[in-house]
Protein backbone atom coordinates (compact mmCIF):
# COMPACT_ATOMS: atom_id res chain seq x y z
CA UNK A 1 0.00 0.00 0.00
CA UNK A 2 0.96 3.51 -1.45
CA UNK A 3 1.49 5.56 2.34
CA UNK A 4 1.69 9.12 -0.02
CA UNK A 5 0.68 9.12 -3.71
CA UNK A 6 1.33 12.57 -5.74
CA UNK A 7 -0.32 12.96 -9.04
CA UNK A 8 0.86 15.89 -11.18
CA UNK A 9 1.45 18.35 -8.75
CA UNK A 10 2.47 21.92 -10.00
CA UNK A 11 3.05 24.76 -7.85
CA UNK A 12 3.48 28.68 -9.56
CA UNK A 13 4.88 31.37 -7.07
CA UNK A 14 3.72 34.61 -9.23
CA UNK A 15 5.04 33.92 -12.93
CA UNK A 16 7.81 31.63 -10.81
CA UNK A 17 7.14 28.19 -11.40
CA UNK A 18 8.57 26.00 -8.43
CA UNK A 19 7.15 22.29 -9.51
CA UNK A 20 5.90 20.83 -12.69
CA UNK A 21 3.81 18.07 -12.79
CA UNK A 22 5.22 16.10 -10.16
CA UNK A 23 3.70 12.65 -9.48
CA UNK A 24 5.29 9.50 -7.62
CA UNK A 25 4.15 7.04 -4.90
CA UNK A 26 5.66 6.77 -1.55
CA UNK A 27 5.48 2.56 -0.75
CA UNK A 28 4.71 1.75 2.79
CA UNK A 29 8.17 0.83 5.02
CA UNK A 30 10.08 2.67 2.94
CA UNK A 31 12.62 5.52 3.31
CA UNK A 32 11.70 8.06 0.98
CA UNK A 33 15.18 10.87 -0.02
CA UNK A 34 13.90 13.70 -2.09
CA UNK A 35 17.03 14.48 -3.87
CA UNK A 36 17.49 17.98 -5.15
CA UNK A 37 19.96 20.91 -5.39
CA UNK A 38 18.91 24.01 -3.46
CA UNK A 39 15.70 25.39 -4.90
CA UNK A 40 14.59 22.59 -6.62
CA UNK A 41 11.19 22.64 -4.85
CA UNK A 42 11.65 20.36 -2.22
CA UNK A 43 10.62 21.85 0.85
CA UNK A 44 7.61 23.77 -1.52
CA UNK A 45 6.77 19.92 -2.51
CA UNK A 46 6.60 18.98 1.46
CA UNK A 47 4.99 22.08 2.13
CA UNK A 48 1.91 21.62 -0.19
CA UNK A 49 1.37 17.41 1.41
CA UNK A 50 0.86 19.53 4.82
CA UNK A 51 -1.42 21.88 3.88
CA UNK A 52 0.61 24.70 3.93
CA UNK A 53 0.94 25.58 0.62
CA UNK A 54 -1.82 25.61 -2.10
CA UNK A 55 -0.79 23.54 -5.23
CA UNK A 56 -1.74 25.30 -8.31
CA UNK A 57 -3.09 22.20 -10.01
CA UNK A 58 -2.91 18.39 -8.97
CA UNK A 59 -3.92 16.19 -5.90
CA UNK A 60 -2.13 14.05 -3.49
CA UNK A 61 -3.47 11.31 -1.08
CA UNK A 62 -2.40 9.63 1.64
CA UNK A 63 -3.36 5.69 2.43
CA UNK A 64 -5.81 6.80 -0.63
CA UNK A 65 -7.60 9.28 1.04
CA UNK A 66 -7.59 12.79 0.85
CA UNK A 67 -5.41 14.75 3.14
CA UNK A 68 -6.91 15.47 6.21
CA UNK A 69 -6.12 17.54 9.41
CA UNK A 70 -6.95 14.05 11.68
CA UNK A 71 -3.94 12.44 9.10
CA UNK A 72 -1.21 15.13 9.79
CA UNK A 73 -1.74 14.80 13.57
CA UNK A 74 -0.49 10.86 12.90
CA UNK A 75 2.58 12.22 10.85
CA UNK A 76 5.60 13.62 12.44
CA UNK A 77 6.68 16.54 10.17
CA UNK A 78 10.17 18.77 10.12
CA UNK A 79 9.59 21.35 7.53
CA UNK A 80 12.46 23.52 6.48
CA UNK A 81 13.12 25.12 10.01
CA UNK A 82 12.65 24.23 13.78
CA UNK A 83 9.06 26.24 14.32
CA UNK A 84 8.71 26.94 17.91
CA UNK A 85 7.63 29.67 20.36
CA UNK A 86 10.95 31.56 21.87
CA UNK A 87 9.54 32.54 24.96
CA UNK A 88 8.64 29.09 25.99
CA UNK A 89 11.49 26.21 26.91
CA UNK A 90 11.67 23.01 24.80
CA UNK A 91 9.49 21.06 27.36
CA UNK A 92 6.56 23.53 27.23
CA UNK A 93 6.69 23.68 23.44
CA UNK A 94 6.53 19.99 23.11
CA UNK A 95 3.39 20.11 25.69
CA UNK A 96 1.55 22.59 22.57
CA UNK A 97 2.25 20.00 19.80
CA UNK A 98 1.04 17.46 21.74
CA UNK A 99 -2.13 19.00 22.55
CA UNK A 100 -2.32 19.72 18.87
CA UNK A 101 -1.61 16.16 17.81
CA UNK A 102 -4.05 15.29 20.44
CA UNK A 103 -1.25 13.22 22.38
CA UNK A 104 -0.59 13.12 26.09
CA UNK A 105 2.18 14.68 27.95
CA UNK A 106 3.87 11.74 29.30
CA UNK A 107 5.57 10.48 25.67
CA UNK A 108 7.40 14.34 25.92
CA UNK A 109 10.34 13.35 28.54
CA UNK A 110 10.61 10.02 26.55
CA UNK A 111 11.16 12.00 22.90
CA UNK A 112 13.67 14.29 24.88
CA UNK A 113 15.53 11.47 26.05
CA UNK A 114 15.42 9.81 22.46
CA UNK A 115 17.45 13.76 20.83
CA UNK A 116 19.57 13.69 23.80
CA UNK A 117 17.80 17.07 25.37
CA UNK A 118 16.29 16.37 28.27
CA UNK A 119 18.83 18.13 30.63
CA UNK A 120 18.03 21.12 29.09
CA UNK A 121 14.39 20.42 28.61
CA UNK A 122 13.62 24.07 30.81
CA UNK A 123 15.67 26.15 29.17
CA UNK A 124 13.73 28.69 26.83
CA UNK A 125 14.08 27.91 23.06
CA UNK A 126 15.72 30.93 22.35
CA UNK A 127 19.01 29.78 24.56
CA UNK A 128 19.24 27.03 22.39
CA UNK A 129 21.94 26.02 19.73
CA UNK A 130 21.01 25.33 15.97
CA UNK A 131 21.72 21.72 16.70
CA UNK A 132 18.97 21.69 19.84
CA UNK A 133 16.48 23.77 17.84
CA UNK A 134 16.59 20.78 15.17
CA UNK A 135 17.04 18.17 17.86
CA UNK A 136 13.55 19.48 19.86
CA UNK A 137 11.98 19.67 16.31
CA UNK A 138 12.72 15.86 15.77
CA UNK A 139 11.60 15.12 19.13
CA UNK A 140 8.41 16.71 18.40
CA UNK A 141 8.03 14.71 15.35
CA UNK A 142 8.50 11.62 17.70
CA UNK A 143 5.37 12.52 19.84
CA UNK A 144 2.92 9.70 19.55
CA UNK A 145 4.90 7.27 17.76
CA UNK A 146 3.48 8.03 14.00
CA UNK A 147 4.01 5.44 11.53
CA UNK A 148 5.11 8.17 9.11
CA UNK A 149 7.91 11.02 9.47
CA UNK A 150 8.59 13.49 6.96
CA UNK A 151 11.78 15.03 7.99
CA UNK A 152 13.01 18.39 5.71
CA UNK A 153 17.00 18.62 5.95
CA UNK A 154 17.26 16.37 9.21
CA UNK A 155 20.80 16.70 9.81
CA UNK A 156 20.80 20.88 8.71
CA UNK A 157 23.12 22.48 11.66
CA UNK A 158 24.17 19.57 12.77
CA UNK A 159 27.32 18.99 14.00
CA UNK A 160 29.48 15.62 13.23
CA UNK A 161 28.49 13.86 15.82
CA UNK A 162 24.91 15.15 15.67
CA UNK A 163 24.46 14.40 12.04
CA UNK A 164 25.82 10.81 12.54
CA UNK A 165 22.98 10.15 15.74
CA UNK A 166 20.04 11.75 13.76
CA UNK A 167 21.03 9.26 10.71
CA UNK A 168 21.09 6.61 13.58
CA UNK A 169 17.64 7.58 14.68
CA UNK A 170 16.30 7.48 10.93
CA UNK A 171 17.64 3.94 10.14
CA UNK A 172 16.39 2.19 13.45
CA UNK A 173 12.99 4.21 13.09
CA UNK A 174 13.12 2.78 9.38
CA UNK A 175 13.63 -0.62 10.94
CA UNK A 176 10.70 -0.19 13.30
CA UNK A 177 9.01 -0.45 10.13
CA UNK A 178 8.18 3.23 9.72
CA UNK A 179 7.52 5.43 6.41
CA UNK A 180 9.96 8.20 6.27
CA UNK A 181 10.09 10.75 3.75
CA UNK A 182 13.11 12.84 3.95
CA UNK A 183 14.08 15.66 1.47
CA UNK A 184 18.05 15.70 1.27
CA UNK A 185 20.35 18.22 -1.06
CA UNK A 186 22.84 15.86 0.49
CA UNK A 187 23.44 12.58 -2.19
CA UNK A 188 25.54 10.74 0.55
CA UNK A 189 22.44 10.93 3.25
CA UNK A 190 20.17 9.50 0.82
CA UNK A 191 22.61 6.91 -0.37
CA UNK A 192 23.39 5.99 3.47
CA UNK A 193 19.94 6.21 4.51
CA UNK A 194 17.10 5.44 1.84
CA UNK A 195 15.42 2.83 0.55
CA UNK A 196 13.85 4.97 -2.21
CA UNK A 197 14.84 7.87 -3.91
CA UNK A 198 12.93 11.04 -6.25
CA UNK A 199 15.79 13.17 -7.97
CA UNK A 200 13.71 17.07 -8.24
CA UNK A 201 15.23 19.72 -10.40
CA UNK A 202 14.02 23.04 -11.03
CA UNK A 203 10.21 21.90 -10.33
CA UNK A 204 11.08 18.62 -12.30
CA UNK A 205 11.23 15.31 -11.26
CA UNK A 206 13.71 13.49 -12.90
CA UNK A 207 13.57 10.01 -11.36
CA UNK A 208 12.04 7.81 -8.70
CA UNK A 209 11.90 4.34 -7.37
CA UNK A 210 14.70 2.60 -5.32
CA UNK A 211 17.96 3.86 -4.74
CA UNK A 212 20.09 1.18 -6.15
CA UNK A 213 17.63 1.74 -10.15
CA UNK A 214 18.03 5.63 -9.81
CA UNK A 215 21.42 5.57 -8.67
CA UNK A 216 22.74 3.18 -11.12
CA UNK A 217 26.33 2.66 -10.03
CA UNK A 218 29.25 1.51 -12.32
CA UNK A 219 32.62 1.16 -13.07
CA UNK A 220 34.43 2.98 -16.20
CA UNK A 221 36.91 1.32 -18.06
CA UNK A 222 38.91 3.06 -20.14
CA UNK A 223 41.55 1.52 -23.17
CA UNK A 224 43.09 2.95 -25.77
CA UNK A 225 45.14 1.72 -28.31
CA UNK A 226 47.41 3.75 -31.42
CA UNK A 227 44.48 1.74 -33.60
CA UNK A 228 41.15 2.82 -32.31
CA UNK A 229 38.91 2.01 -35.37
CA UNK A 230 40.48 -1.64 -34.72
CA UNK A 231 40.21 -1.52 -30.77
CA UNK A 232 36.35 -1.08 -31.47
CA UNK A 233 35.99 -4.00 -33.74
CA UNK A 234 37.34 -6.28 -31.48
CA UNK A 235 36.02 -4.65 -28.13
CA UNK A 236 32.31 -5.60 -29.63
CA UNK A 237 33.48 -9.58 -28.98
CA UNK A 238 33.83 -8.59 -25.26
CA UNK A 239 30.99 -9.58 -23.31
CA UNK A 240 29.69 -8.27 -19.85
CA UNK A 241 29.87 -4.28 -20.12
CA UNK A 242 26.41 -2.30 -20.64
CA UNK A 243 27.22 0.30 -22.20
CA UNK A 244 30.51 1.63 -25.17
CA UNK A 245 31.32 4.98 -25.59
CA UNK A 246 34.12 5.96 -28.56
CA UNK A 247 36.08 9.18 -27.71
CA UNK A 248 39.42 10.45 -29.59
CA UNK A 249 41.57 9.28 -27.65
CA UNK A 250 40.08 6.39 -26.46
CA UNK A 251 37.04 3.95 -25.93
CA UNK A 252 35.00 3.72 -22.40
CA UNK A 253 33.27 0.44 -21.36
CA UNK A 254 30.68 0.61 -18.61
CA UNK A 255 30.26 -2.19 -16.68
CA UNK A 256 28.10 -3.10 -13.45
CA UNK A 257 29.57 -2.36 -9.82
CA UNK A 258 32.29 -5.10 -9.56
CA UNK A 259 32.03 -6.98 -12.92
CA UNK A 260 34.80 -5.08 -15.00
CA UNK A 261 38.27 -7.53 -15.23
CA UNK A 262 40.94 -5.71 -16.87
CA UNK A 263 42.98 -8.59 -17.01
CA UNK A 264 40.61 -10.20 -19.03
CA UNK A 265 40.34 -6.74 -21.22
CA UNK A 266 43.94 -6.66 -22.03
CA UNK A 267 44.42 -10.90 -22.58
CA UNK A 268 41.23 -10.20 -24.97
CA UNK A 269 42.62 -7.48 -27.19
CA UNK A 270 45.93 -8.81 -27.50
CA UNK A 271 44.98 -12.46 -28.34
CA UNK A 272 42.77 -10.53 -31.14
CA UNK A 273 45.82 -8.50 -32.23
CA UNK A 274 45.51 -5.09 -30.66
CA UNK A 275 47.96 -3.86 -28.26
CA UNK A 276 47.07 -1.59 -25.26
CA UNK A 277 48.84 1.95 -25.10
CA UNK A 278 46.08 2.57 -22.20
CA UNK A 279 43.93 0.83 -19.74
CA UNK A 280 42.66 2.12 -16.70
CA UNK A 281 39.51 1.60 -14.23
CA UNK A 282 37.65 4.32 -13.13
CA UNK A 283 34.88 4.33 -10.18
CA UNK A 284 32.10 6.46 -11.39
CA UNK A 285 30.82 7.61 -7.36
CA UNK A 286 27.32 8.92 -6.71
CA UNK A 287 28.34 12.53 -6.81
CA UNK A 288 28.89 12.35 -10.96
CA UNK A 289 26.15 9.95 -11.61
CA UNK A 290 23.97 12.89 -9.15
CA UNK A 291 25.59 15.76 -11.45
CA UNK A 292 25.05 14.07 -14.40
CA UNK A 293 21.07 13.45 -13.95
CA UNK A 294 20.58 17.26 -12.56
CA UNK A 295 22.52 18.28 -15.48
CA UNK A 296 20.45 17.26 -18.27
CA UNK B 1 -13.05 24.53 20.54
CA UNK B 2 -12.78 24.11 24.05
CA UNK B 3 -9.17 22.68 23.10
CA UNK B 4 -7.94 25.00 20.74
CA UNK B 5 -8.41 27.63 23.80
CA UNK B 6 -6.42 24.94 25.90
CA UNK B 7 -3.28 25.31 23.18
CA UNK B 8 -3.63 29.26 23.10
CA UNK B 9 -3.80 29.12 26.84
CA UNK B 10 -0.66 27.26 26.84
CA UNK B 11 1.22 29.68 24.47
CA UNK B 12 0.43 32.67 26.73
CA UNK B 13 0.67 31.09 30.06
CA UNK B 14 4.15 31.85 30.22
CA UNK B 15 4.85 34.75 28.07
CA UNK B 16 5.78 37.70 30.05
CA UNK B 17 5.02 40.36 27.13
CA UNK B 18 1.65 39.73 27.38
CA UNK B 19 1.25 39.70 30.95
CA UNK B 20 3.00 42.70 31.60
CA UNK B 21 0.90 44.65 28.96
CA UNK B 22 -2.39 43.13 30.24
CA UNK B 23 -2.02 44.13 33.54
CA UNK B 24 -0.83 47.71 32.93
CA UNK B 25 -3.26 47.50 30.35
CA UNK B 26 -6.11 46.93 32.90
CA UNK B 27 -4.21 49.45 35.24
CA UNK B 28 -4.66 52.26 32.90
CA UNK B 29 -8.32 51.64 31.95
CA UNK B 30 -9.09 52.42 35.98
CA UNK B 31 -6.27 55.27 36.20
CA UNK B 32 -7.50 57.30 33.19
CA UNK B 33 -10.86 57.16 34.83
CA UNK B 34 -9.35 58.44 37.66
CA UNK B 35 -7.51 61.33 35.91
CA UNK B 36 -11.13 62.75 34.37
CA UNK B 37 -12.42 62.02 37.54
CA UNK B 38 -10.11 64.21 39.89
CA UNK B 39 -10.53 66.57 36.85
CA UNK B 40 -14.47 66.66 37.07
CA UNK B 41 -14.49 66.55 41.17
CA UNK B 42 -12.36 69.82 41.18
CA UNK B 43 -14.68 71.19 39.00
CA UNK B 44 -17.81 70.51 41.15
CA UNK B 45 -16.25 70.86 44.23
CA UNK B 46 -14.96 74.44 42.91
CA UNK B 47 -17.32 77.53 44.26
CA UNK B 48 -18.25 79.07 41.13
CA UNK B 49 -17.04 76.74 38.61
CA UNK B 50 -19.20 74.03 40.41
CA UNK B 51 -22.83 75.97 40.29
CA UNK B 52 -22.01 76.57 36.47
CA UNK B 53 -21.03 73.16 36.01
CA UNK B 54 -24.22 71.79 38.23
CA UNK B 55 -26.29 74.20 36.13
CA UNK B 56 -25.14 73.30 32.11
CA UNK B 57 -23.91 70.37 32.34
CA UNK B 58 -26.45 68.51 35.28
CA UNK B 59 -25.12 65.93 37.97
CA UNK B 60 -21.38 65.19 38.13
CA UNK B 61 -20.24 62.44 35.25
CA UNK B 62 -18.88 60.03 37.63
CA UNK B 63 -22.00 59.15 39.49
CA UNK B 64 -24.50 57.03 38.29
CA UNK B 65 -26.45 57.09 36.03
CA UNK B 66 -24.18 58.99 33.61
CA UNK B 67 -20.96 56.97 35.06
CA UNK B 68 -21.49 54.11 32.82
CA UNK B 69 -21.65 56.59 29.68
CA UNK B 70 -18.65 58.13 30.93
CA UNK B 71 -16.32 55.43 32.03
CA UNK B 72 -17.08 53.60 28.42
CA UNK B 73 -16.37 57.17 26.57
CA UNK B 74 -13.47 57.84 28.39
CA UNK B 75 -11.72 54.00 28.67
CA UNK B 76 -12.19 53.45 25.00
CA UNK B 77 -9.31 55.71 24.52
CA UNK B 78 -7.21 52.90 25.55
CA UNK B 79 -9.30 50.41 23.13
CA UNK B 80 -5.74 50.57 20.93
CA UNK B 81 -3.76 48.63 23.72
CA UNK B 82 -6.14 45.77 23.55
CA UNK B 83 -5.39 46.09 19.65
CA UNK B 84 -1.72 46.13 19.91
CA UNK B 85 -2.04 42.74 22.45
CA UNK B 86 -4.05 41.41 19.30
CA UNK B 87 -1.62 41.89 16.77
CA UNK B 88 1.40 40.77 19.03
CA UNK B 89 -0.35 37.47 19.65
CA UNK B 90 -0.97 36.65 15.82
CA UNK B 91 2.27 38.09 14.41
CA UNK B 92 4.42 36.09 17.21
CA UNK B 93 3.03 32.88 14.96
CA UNK B 94 4.62 34.53 11.97
CA UNK B 95 7.62 35.53 12.84
CA UNK B 96 8.11 32.02 14.73
CA UNK B 97 6.29 30.49 12.06
CA UNK B 98 4.06 29.02 14.47
CA UNK B 99 1.14 29.14 12.19
CA UNK B 100 2.77 26.46 9.97
CA UNK B 101 3.92 24.37 12.51
CA UNK B 102 0.31 24.40 14.44
CA UNK B 103 -0.75 23.53 10.88
CA UNK B 104 1.38 20.88 10.33
CA UNK B 105 0.90 19.50 13.35
CA UNK B 106 -3.15 18.87 12.91
CA UNK B 107 -4.84 21.66 13.59
CA UNK B 108 -6.95 22.60 10.61
CA UNK B 109 -6.16 26.32 9.08
CA UNK B 110 -10.11 27.21 9.93
CA UNK B 111 -9.74 26.25 13.35
CA UNK B 112 -6.52 28.29 13.88
CA UNK B 113 -8.14 31.49 12.53
CA UNK B 114 -11.47 31.32 14.42
CA UNK B 115 -9.28 30.23 17.67
CA UNK B 116 -7.44 33.70 16.79
CA UNK B 117 -10.70 35.48 16.41
CA UNK B 118 -12.31 34.04 19.17
CA UNK B 119 -9.05 35.17 21.49
CA UNK B 120 -10.01 38.57 20.25
CA UNK B 121 -12.99 38.32 21.81
CA UNK B 122 -12.17 37.14 24.70
CA UNK B 123 -9.49 40.23 25.36
CA UNK B 124 -12.72 42.32 24.27
CA UNK B 125 -14.72 40.75 27.14
CA UNK B 126 -11.95 40.87 29.20
CA UNK B 127 -11.65 45.17 29.04
CA UNK B 128 -15.40 45.33 29.09
CA UNK B 129 -15.71 43.20 32.46
CA UNK B 130 -12.95 45.93 33.79
CA UNK B 131 -14.50 48.71 32.53
CA UNK B 132 -17.86 47.69 34.09
CA UNK B 133 -15.60 46.93 37.53
CA UNK B 134 -14.29 50.38 36.94
CA UNK B 135 -17.73 52.08 36.40
CA UNK B 136 -19.18 50.35 39.25
CA UNK B 137 -16.12 51.72 41.94
CA UNK B 138 -16.53 55.23 40.60
CA UNK B 139 -20.37 54.96 40.54
CA UNK B 140 -20.29 53.68 44.47
CA UNK B 141 -17.90 55.89 45.87
CA UNK B 142 -19.68 58.96 44.40
CA UNK B 143 -21.54 61.43 46.98
CA UNK B 144 -24.08 61.45 44.79
CA UNK B 145 -26.49 59.26 42.67
CA UNK B 146 -27.71 55.98 43.97
CA UNK B 147 -26.92 52.54 42.29
CA UNK B 148 -29.10 52.38 38.88
CA UNK B 149 -28.65 50.48 35.22
CA UNK B 150 -29.85 53.51 33.22
CA UNK B 151 -27.14 54.00 30.65
CA UNK B 152 -25.88 50.44 31.34
CA UNK B 153 -26.41 49.33 27.24
CA UNK B 154 -23.00 51.96 27.14
CA UNK B 155 -21.21 49.38 28.71
CA UNK B 156 -22.07 46.63 26.08
CA UNK B 157 -21.45 49.21 23.54
CA UNK B 158 -17.69 49.26 24.72
CA UNK B 159 -18.12 45.75 23.91
CA UNK B 160 -18.80 46.22 20.68
CA UNK B 161 -16.20 48.36 20.64
CA UNK B 162 -13.53 46.45 21.74
CA UNK B 163 -14.39 43.64 19.33
CA UNK B 164 -13.94 45.85 16.41
CA UNK B 165 -10.34 46.99 17.47
CA UNK B 166 -9.68 43.81 18.31
CA UNK B 167 -10.65 41.92 15.19
CA UNK B 168 -9.40 44.85 12.63
CA UNK B 169 -6.27 44.57 14.32
CA UNK B 170 -6.05 40.51 14.12
CA UNK B 171 -7.06 41.13 10.04
CA UNK B 172 -4.09 43.80 9.80
CA UNK B 173 -2.13 41.59 11.46
CA UNK B 174 -3.17 38.41 9.08
CA UNK B 175 -2.38 41.58 5.66
CA UNK B 176 0.84 42.62 6.69
CA UNK B 177 2.48 39.37 8.83
CA UNK B 178 5.15 41.46 10.45
CA UNK B 179 4.73 43.18 14.18
CA UNK B 180 6.13 46.76 13.44
CA UNK B 181 4.12 47.67 10.11
CA UNK B 182 0.82 45.81 11.53
CA UNK B 183 1.68 47.85 14.67
CA UNK B 184 2.37 50.92 12.94
CA UNK B 185 -0.52 51.23 10.14
CA UNK B 186 -2.98 50.08 13.55
CA UNK B 187 -1.81 52.68 15.65
CA UNK B 188 -1.80 55.59 12.62
CA UNK B 189 -4.92 54.42 11.33
CA UNK B 190 -7.03 54.22 14.44
CA UNK B 191 -5.25 57.03 16.35
CA UNK B 192 -5.35 59.65 13.70
CA UNK B 193 -6.17 58.85 9.84
CA UNK B 194 -9.76 57.43 10.34
CA UNK B 195 -9.92 60.75 12.58
CA UNK B 196 -8.64 62.62 9.38
CA UNK B 197 -11.09 60.72 6.95
CA UNK B 198 -13.97 61.00 9.23
CA UNK B 199 -13.90 65.29 9.07
CA UNK B 200 -12.97 65.08 5.76
CA UNK B 201 -15.62 63.26 5.00
CA UNK B 202 -17.86 64.85 7.64
CA UNK B 203 -16.71 68.46 5.84
CA UNK B 204 -17.31 67.33 2.30
CA UNK B 205 -19.46 64.17 1.74
CA UNK B 206 -22.40 65.21 4.48
CA UNK B 207 -21.63 64.23 7.58
CA UNK B 208 -20.72 60.49 6.14
CA UNK B 209 -17.57 60.54 8.29
CA UNK B 210 -19.50 58.23 10.72
CA UNK B 211 -20.05 55.14 8.77
CA UNK B 212 -16.15 54.96 8.78
CA UNK B 213 -15.03 51.32 10.55
CA UNK B 214 -13.71 52.59 13.88
CA UNK B 215 -15.99 55.88 13.88
CA UNK B 216 -19.16 53.80 13.56
CA UNK B 217 -18.60 52.46 17.09
CA UNK B 218 -17.37 55.88 18.38
CA UNK B 219 -20.70 57.20 17.75
CA UNK B 220 -21.85 54.92 20.12
CA UNK B 221 -19.77 55.98 22.44
CA UNK B 222 -20.60 60.25 22.95
CA UNK B 223 -19.33 62.61 25.66
CA UNK B 224 -22.16 62.39 27.78
CA UNK B 225 -23.12 65.40 29.50
CA UNK B 226 -21.46 67.29 25.87
CA UNK B 227 -24.03 64.78 23.58
CA UNK B 228 -26.56 67.61 23.83
CA UNK B 229 -23.86 70.22 22.53
CA UNK B 230 -22.19 67.93 19.67
CA UNK B 231 -25.88 67.65 18.71
CA UNK B 232 -26.12 71.34 18.21
CA UNK B 233 -22.71 71.27 16.43
CA UNK B 234 -23.55 68.75 13.86
CA UNK B 235 -27.08 69.61 13.51
CA UNK B 236 -27.74 65.75 13.23
CA UNK B 237 -29.00 63.37 15.99
CA UNK B 238 -26.87 59.69 16.15
CA UNK B 239 -29.28 57.05 14.54
CA UNK B 240 -28.43 54.00 17.20
CA UNK B 241 -29.28 51.16 15.06
CA UNK B 242 -27.64 52.25 12.23
CA UNK B 243 -24.71 52.94 13.58
CA UNK B 244 -25.47 49.52 15.53
CA UNK B 245 -25.94 47.67 12.13
CA UNK B 246 -22.73 49.05 10.41
CA UNK B 247 -20.58 47.64 13.22
CA UNK B 248 -22.40 44.56 12.93
CA UNK B 249 -21.65 44.97 9.04
CA UNK B 250 -18.18 45.50 9.85
CA UNK B 251 -17.36 43.14 12.48
CA UNK B 252 -19.33 40.33 10.07
CA UNK B 253 -16.02 41.98 7.42
CA UNK B 254 -13.26 41.37 9.34
CA UNK B 255 -14.62 37.56 10.30
CA UNK B 256 -15.08 36.85 7.15
CA UNK B 257 -12.21 37.96 5.47
CA UNK B 258 -9.68 37.33 8.29
CA UNK B 259 -11.16 33.39 7.83
CA UNK B 260 -10.84 33.64 4.09
CA UNK B 261 -7.21 35.07 3.85
CA UNK B 262 -5.82 32.27 6.49
CA UNK B 263 -8.11 29.50 4.64
CA UNK B 264 -6.46 30.25 0.99
CA UNK B 265 -3.22 31.92 1.68
CA UNK B 266 0.01 30.12 0.97
CA UNK B 267 1.37 30.24 4.74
Amino acid sequence: MDVLTLNGITKYYGKIRALNNVSFSVPEGSVFGILGPNGSGKTTMLGIIMDILRPTSGTFTFYGAPSSAAIRRQIGTLLETPNFYHYLSGERNLRIAAEIKGKGHNQIEHVLHKVNLYQRKDSKFSTYSLGMKQRLAIASCLLGDPKVLVFDEPTNGLDPVGIAEIRELIKNLAKEGKTIIMASHLLDEVEKVCTHVGILKMGNLLAAGKVDEVLVNEDIVEVGASNIQLLEQVLYSLNGYTTIKKHNEYIQLFFPVGAANLEKINAHCFNNSVVLSHLRLKKKSLETKFLELTNQ
Amino acid sequence: MLQSLKIEWLKVKNYRTFWILSALYILSIWGINYIVYVVQWKIYHDKNAGDAAKLFLGGPPYAFPKVWAMTAYVSSYLLFIAGLIMIINVTNEFSFKTHRQNIIDGETRTQFIITKLVCGAVVALVSTLFVFLTAMFFGITAEEGGFSFENFQYILYFFLQALSYCWLAIFFSLLFKRSGISIGVFFLYTIVLENVLVQALNYYANGSGRYLPIQSSDELLPLPFLEKIQQEISKSEVNTTLQLVLVFVYLAAYFFFSKRKFETDDL
